[in-house]
């Protein structure tokens, strides 16, 4: 059974520690999103974000369970960032938690696609 | 036998690029269950082009011509960018 946490936040990421839920975790897969200065042929000083969050936190909890119905995975921890986030800081991250490496890092790549496809968060460039 | 439509009321929510072309973010509407989504927004924003935009009932995608239903919120739904 997979463990979620989903949350949004206007504050700067903390990066949550580590905690390991069983010890049969051997993969640990992190990604961070973050700020670029280039978005298309414009120079940002960051970005908007904003969530239509009841739907977006609906969405996420069930990709992530589909997900884990084929990659075994023991749990997921997905912060995303709104409003103002300037350049070099992070609006997204993302961890996954595995007995291997190969479901951890395929979980990873494909809720952070589909994420991208289909959940209710925006970015508004702003020079 | 007259059928009368039983008026309810809903949100209307628009989202990033959709909530600046329409200059709101939320606004309470009538409409009629068996309305469509295309219907009701044809009717309320006319000038709105439509053609990029999903439409989410009660937080669920939903298709533009079904009938919307009891349901007590709709969203447009600009292309989403998250990340």
């Amino acid at each position: 059974m997979l463990t979620k946490h989903v949350a949004f936040t206007t504050a700067p990421i903390v990066l949550p520690p580590v905690e390991l839920p069983s010890l049969e975790i051997g993969a640990c897969v992190e990604f961070q999103g973050i700020v670029r200065e280039i978005e298309g042929t414009e120079l940002l000083s960051g970005l908007h974000y904003e969530a239509y969050e009841v739907m977006a936190v609906r969405h996420l909890h069930r990709l992530f369970d589909e997900i884990a119905n084929r990659e075994a995975c023991a749990s997921v921890t997905f912060i995303h960032r709104l409003g103002w986030v300037p350049v070099q800081e992070t609006s997204l991250f993302l961890r996954v938690l595995a007995a291997h490496r190969g479901p951890a890092l395929r979980f990873c790549a494909e809720a952070i696609d589909r994420m991208k496809a289909d959940v209710p968060i925006w970015k508004v460039a702003r020079a | 036998m007259t059928h009368f439509d039983p008026i309810v009321q809903i949100q209307l929510l628009a989202f990033a690029q959709t909530a600046q072309q329409l200059g709101f973010r939320e606004q309470s509407c009538e409409f009629s269950p068996d309305e469509s989504p295309r219907r009701l927004l044809a009717r309320l924003v006319p000038a709105l082009e439509i053609s990029g935009l999903r439409v989410a009932v009660d937080c669920e995608y939903h298709d533009w011509d079904a009938p919307i239903g009891a349901a007590s919120e709709i969203a447009l739904i600009p292309p989403v960018s998250g990340g």
